[in-house]
């Protein structure tokens, strides 16, 4: 579990950073003062106004970091460890394998467990990193990656130690000849500073080798036997709960949008899964970059110009921000009414807001956008098909764009027609599900439980079922749960289904918020009526289509520190737009030849219609044989069909192979030989269904 | 179908040459689709168009003919594959009549061939007007008359008159059928009708029963030797049969009294040239030398008609007699022209009804036998 985090950057705990300010305000003596009568006097409440610590202000708002309810918190905790291990071992370039346990210890806690093979941290830095909040290395630097703020992991520590006492465990490993560190931290709030709890406050060294392993043994540590890693342990007061929000749609989403993880998980009941890689090869590594000047505010323009090192106004513009040239700098100055040799030191706030108005009016050029590393068509095409099943999968990303000085890039992908989860679970399954949820009825268990089941389908498989509507989901008898399973299969769920999207930022599955989303907004403003679904006015399109989009950017504006949802940006929204509408064109292509293909299957049925009308009264004519005539004729309606197949379709091209050359990056599966694409047992794919060559089947019809 | 075939064919009727010709042709309707199914190619009937755009007014014989144009139509095309099942049912359906020695309605038609297809909630016709227009293809594809198939269409229009004729072994004296008339059938082929005896020296066609009544009624026919008869409006085939049969086989100048409106002169004009739907049964039914009477555009003042009968022409009207005034037919004929021109200067029409408004019997005692001693008419 590495954060990187440097120790070069230091922070206090009353060093409060921009996005807390207006958090920490709130709670101002502003707000205490009184309106009417005089309660208090200024000096009387001068001597209750102190340092609030931001873990204080956390451990009292933890709703802001995610974990408002127990269910909740299991799925934050899981997700902060695994985006922390994911970052450090791509920016060590390791292949990332993790593995992620989940335990039940008492009623209501859970011990998570998350080790990874990364490279391991420092002795030092353990302690700092997992027992200090808004300690890192990823707030200050532009560069893309999971985490940003330096919060999530030891704010989950310091749930885990509010709710059940126990320390978070940290095991880590650098080398195999080094010895590997064991640290049982918990974090003191008041002061925001960890705390070590066991070795006496230095935690304890295991030694490399057959020594350290009887260490391990006798100290009851997990670990699961690897050269180098990172293994953290948090116990905290959880529910384990499947379904929508869930842990394990969190991995599941992860595996589609990191094809070069290998994912290991045990759940509670003990259940093993293997989202296994189908990428042998890490993303390119996202280079950093200093910030754009069109993206910086006043405030920050301060700050910088306090910070910095450059004697000059012209050098600091320099050497602060990317692509500013001598030149640009000069045209800044000069617009501001600042010379250029203007020492920084001198430089006040009035110098730079005129500055700031400056850089608004000059032309710049873009940042470059090389420092954002996309999850690729291709490998968004593996990791959809890998884990959503279905007939029809594009992807596309767009050229790399920027928002108030950020880059950012867009990747859409698009899988269609792979039927609702209900389609897929086991009676065992179902059973699990039911006793696991809380939902009052059994309707709005069918509806939060599964993808893409609406209320509407859930009633008809309630009708189907013969169940009653406002059973309690946790107290159907076993026939009727037979009832109901065969109900979930049986049931067409495609009408009604609507689409299913799976918000993706920097590769970190969104799972929260989405209506407040700008990606879920502008997939409901995209018209997907032209692309062949149905949609009405201001809803999300319906059918079997499950569509992922995935916003890369070295800051990812997101709407709350919890990281739900991304902030409308029109320049964002615009990328997302024209990304949508290209994988759109490549659904809508496929499904009108699927519907012609279909049309013609119509067709063929009209004629054989007539012809047993046709063979009577023209043998009723002629006395020739009408079981021969008809016979006949039933030969030449299969070879004018057939031939029909390949006539020109609506847009005067020849229908058939040769239309289906949509263009790259779109995978047709055969729906006979889903079955055998289908992610086995072990959640290993067979590699061979992965080609890529388009295949259509020869009526279509699923 | 087969079921109620097979039960047929045990009660063969005698034939006639006629119908041997027709069955022959049905035959082959249906051999070429046997044929084509065993070529493993698309069966098709080619069908003469019938719509204006195929019909040539023939300049010699002055008679609207059909062109050589034909519609194919093919059972494996979608918008054609239902109206070829149907145009194979109503030949299976002649047959079953021609056999059986019967003639029905086209209504009756309608009935004996309306069944549900098997496997499907769709029937063969939804009503008869679906029916209808596949009898027609039929009887051009077989180039055979619709007696020819044993069918009838619902009879209209009337006559009396000097003439003694038999009907089906009935003799019938037309001088003696009271007010009613003699209810022309829609067959009056010479099978079923002959011309015993006439005295009369010419036919006087009217558009629609009440003139027709008031002619009757004050015997006009008598007085002038005529025979009398009309059509209900657009004359329907028995009746255009009829009076081509007296033309010819009798030579009895026909005399048309219309209207004087867009309508009436099309009347006279399918009297005369053939219409353009039945085209292909022109030469059996167009009498080209028959004459426009009455009424004409100048009968207003010529009569000095009070102004309440007249009826302004609406926008059709004026279309229709456009259109009807470039035909083929009446486009080289001054009169005509003037006389279309003139109904439209005026901006009225006027029915025959018109000129009871002088005397009830103003048509019958002064106008008509006027109109023919002048010998003014238009051609």
């Amino acid at each position: 579990m590495v954060k990187s985090k440097r120790p070069k950057t230091k922070s206090r705990p009353d060093d409060s950073t921009p996005s807390l300010d207006g958090l920490a305000q709130g709670n101002g003596p502003s707000d205490a003062a009184p309106v009417r009568r005089r309660r208090a006097t200024a000096e009387s409440m001068a001597a209750s106004q102190r340092d609030i610590s931001v873990s204080e202000f956390f451990a009292k708002n933890r709703h802001l970091l995610g974990f408002d309810n127990p269910r909740r918190a299991l799925l934050t905790t899981v997700k902060e460890a695994v985006d922390n291990a994911l970052d450090a071992c791509e920016e060590a370039g390791i292949l990332p394998e993790i593995w992620v346990h989940i335990e039940p210890t008492t009623s209501g806690r859970f011990k998570v467990g998350v080790q990874d093979n990364g490279p391991g941290i420092l002795k030092k830095q353990i302690p700092l990193i997992f027992g200090k909040l808004l300690y890192g290395s990823k707030f200050h630097r532009l560069r893309m990656s999971r985490g940003q703020q330096g919060i999530g992991i030891s704010a989950a520590g310091m749930y885990g130690l509010l709710t059940t006492g126990k320390p978070v465990k940290i095991m880590s490993k650098v080398s195999v000849r080094k010895p590997a560190h064991y640290y049982e931290i918990q974090i003191d709030t008041k002061h925001n500073r960890p705390e070590i709890i066991n070795g006496k406050g230095e935690g304890v060294e295991i030694n490399p080798g057959q020594a350290g392993l009887k260490t391990i043994a006798s100290h009851g540590i997990e670990w699961i036997e690897a050269d180098h890693g990172t293994r953290v342990t948090i116990e905290l007061e959880a529910k384990y709960q499947r379904g929508r929000g869930s842990v394990d749609e969190y991995l599941e989403q992860t595996a589609i949008a990191n094809p070069h993880v290998t994912l290991h998980f045990v759940d509670p009941e003990g259940n093993q899964r293997t989202y296994a890689r189908v990428a042998e090869v890490l993303p390119a590594e996202p280079k950093e970059i200093k910030p754009h000047p069109y993206g910086i505010e006043l405030g920050r323009l301060v700050a910088m110009f306090k910070e910095t090192k450059a004697p000059t106004v012209s050098q600091f513009l320099i050497t602060s921000f990317s692509k500013v040239t001598p030149a640009v700098a000069r045209a800044i100055c000069q617009a501001a009414g600042v010379s250029t040799r203007a020492r920084t030191r001198k430089a006040g706030r009035h110098e730079a807001d005129l500055i700031y108005q400056a850089i608004q009016e000059t032309k710049i050029r873009p940042p470059s956008t090389d420092c954002i590393s996309p999850i690729g068509e291709e490998l968004i095409l593996k990791g959809l098909h890998q884990v959503v099943p279905g007939e029809f999968y594009a992807a596309a990303t767009r050229p790399p764009a920027v928002y108030r000085g950020n880059p950012f890039q867009i990747e859409v992908g698009l899988a269609y027609g792979g039927g609702s989860s209900a389609h897929r679970v086991t009676r065992e399954e179902l059973v699990e599900l039911l006793s696991e949820s809380d939902s009052r009825t059994l309707r709005q268990f069918l509806a939060t439980t599964f993808d893409g089941l609406g209320l509407d389908a859930a009633d008809r498989v309630i009708t189907e079922a013969k169940v009653k509507t406002r059973v309690s989901p946790g107290k159907l008898k076993p026939k009727e749960i037979d009832h109901l399973h065969e109900a979930l299969r049986n049931v067409n769920l495609h009408d009604g289904q609507t689409m299913n999207i799976l918000r993706y930022a920097n590769r970190v599955p969104l799972q929260f918020q989405a209506g407040g989303c700008a990606i879920t907004q502008t997939v409901i403003a995209t018209n997907w009526r032209s692309y062949g679904l149905s949609q009405s006015r201001g809803s999300l399109p319906r059918g079997p289509v499950t569509l992922m989009v995935h916003m890369a950017s070295v800051w990812v504006p997101f709407t709350s520190e919890s990281k739900e949802a991304v902030a409308s940006y029109p320049e964002i929204q615009k990328e997302l737009r024209l990304g949508l509408q290209a994988v759109g064109r490549k659904l809508g292509t496929y499904l009108r030849l699927r519907r012609r293909v279909k049309h013609e299957g119509e067709r063929r049925n009209l004629f054989l219609r007539y012809l047993a009308e046709v063979a009577t009264a023209t043998s009723a004519l002629n006395n020739t044989d009408r079981q021969k005539l008809y016979e006949q004729l039933l030969l030449v309606a299969r070879k004018r069909t057939s031939e029909a197949d390949v006539k020109l379709d609506d847009r005067g091209r020849p229908v058939g192979e040769a239309e289906l050359d949509l263009g790259a990056n779109v995978l047709i599966v055969d729906p006979a030989e889903r079955v055998t694409a289908k992610i086995n047992g072990n959640g290993e794919t067979i590699a061979e269904n992965h080609g890529k060559e388009p295949r259509m089947n020869a009526d279509g019809r699923r | 179908m087969a079921k109620k075939n097979s039960a047929s064919s045990s009660e063969k009727a005698k034939l006639s040459p006629r119908d041997e010709r027709t069955l022959g042709q049905l035959v082959g309707l249906a051999d070429a689709v046997v044929e084509a199914a065993e070529k493993r190619r698309d069966p098709h009937v080619d069908i003469p168009t019938r719509s204006l755009s195929n019909v040539r007014y023939n300049q010699t014989k002055r008679i609207i003919e059909m062109g050589r144009n034909t519609t194919r139509r093919q059972l494996f095309n979608l918008s054609q594959a239902k109206s070829f099942m149907q145009t194979l049912l109503v030949g299976s359906g002649c047959r079953q009549l021609i056999e059986q020695g019967k003639t029905t309605s086209i209504r009756g038609l309608y009935y004996l061939l309306k069944h549900t297809i098997e496997g499907t909630k769709e029937e063969t016709f939804n009503d008869q007007s679906e029916c209808d227009p596949v009898i027609e293809d039929v009887e051009v594809i077989l180039n055979s008359l619709r007696e020819e198939m044993h069918l009838y269409a619902q009879k209209r229009g009337d006559m009396v008159g000097e003439i003694v004729l038999e009907d089906s072994g009935d003799e019938i004296d037309c001088a003696r059928m009271g007010s009613g008339g003699y209810g022309i059938p829609s067959i009056v082929e010479p099978e079923v009708i002959r011309f015993k005896r006439c005295d009369a020296k010419f036919i006087l066609h009217v558009e629609k029963d009440t003139v027709w009544q008031r002619f009757n009624e004050d015997k006009f026919w008598r007085k002038h030797k005529c025979i009398l008869s009309h059509g209900a409006g657009q004359p329907p085939r028995g009746v255009r049969r009829m009076l081509h049969r007296l033309h010819n086989e009798l030579k009895l100048p026909v005399y048309c009294l219309l209207d004087n409106d867009p309508w009436g002169y099309y009347i006279y004009s399918v009297i005369k040239q053939g219409s353009i739907n039945l085209a292909y049964e022109s030469a059996r039914m167009a009498i080209p030398d028959a004459k426009f009477l009455g009424l004409r555009s100048r009968d207003f003042e010529r009569c000095s008609l009070s102004p309440s009968v007249r009826i302004d022409l609406s926008d059709t009207d004026r279309r229709r007699a456009k259109q009807i005034a470039h035909y083929p037919w009446f486009e080289k004929k001054k009169p005509w022209q003037n006389e279309i021109k003139r109904m439209l200067e005026n901006g009225f029409k006027l029915e025959v009804e018109a000129l009871i408004s002088k005397d009830i019997s103003y048509v019958t005692e002064q106008y008509t036998p006027a109109r023919l001693a002048e010998q003014d008419w238009l051609d």
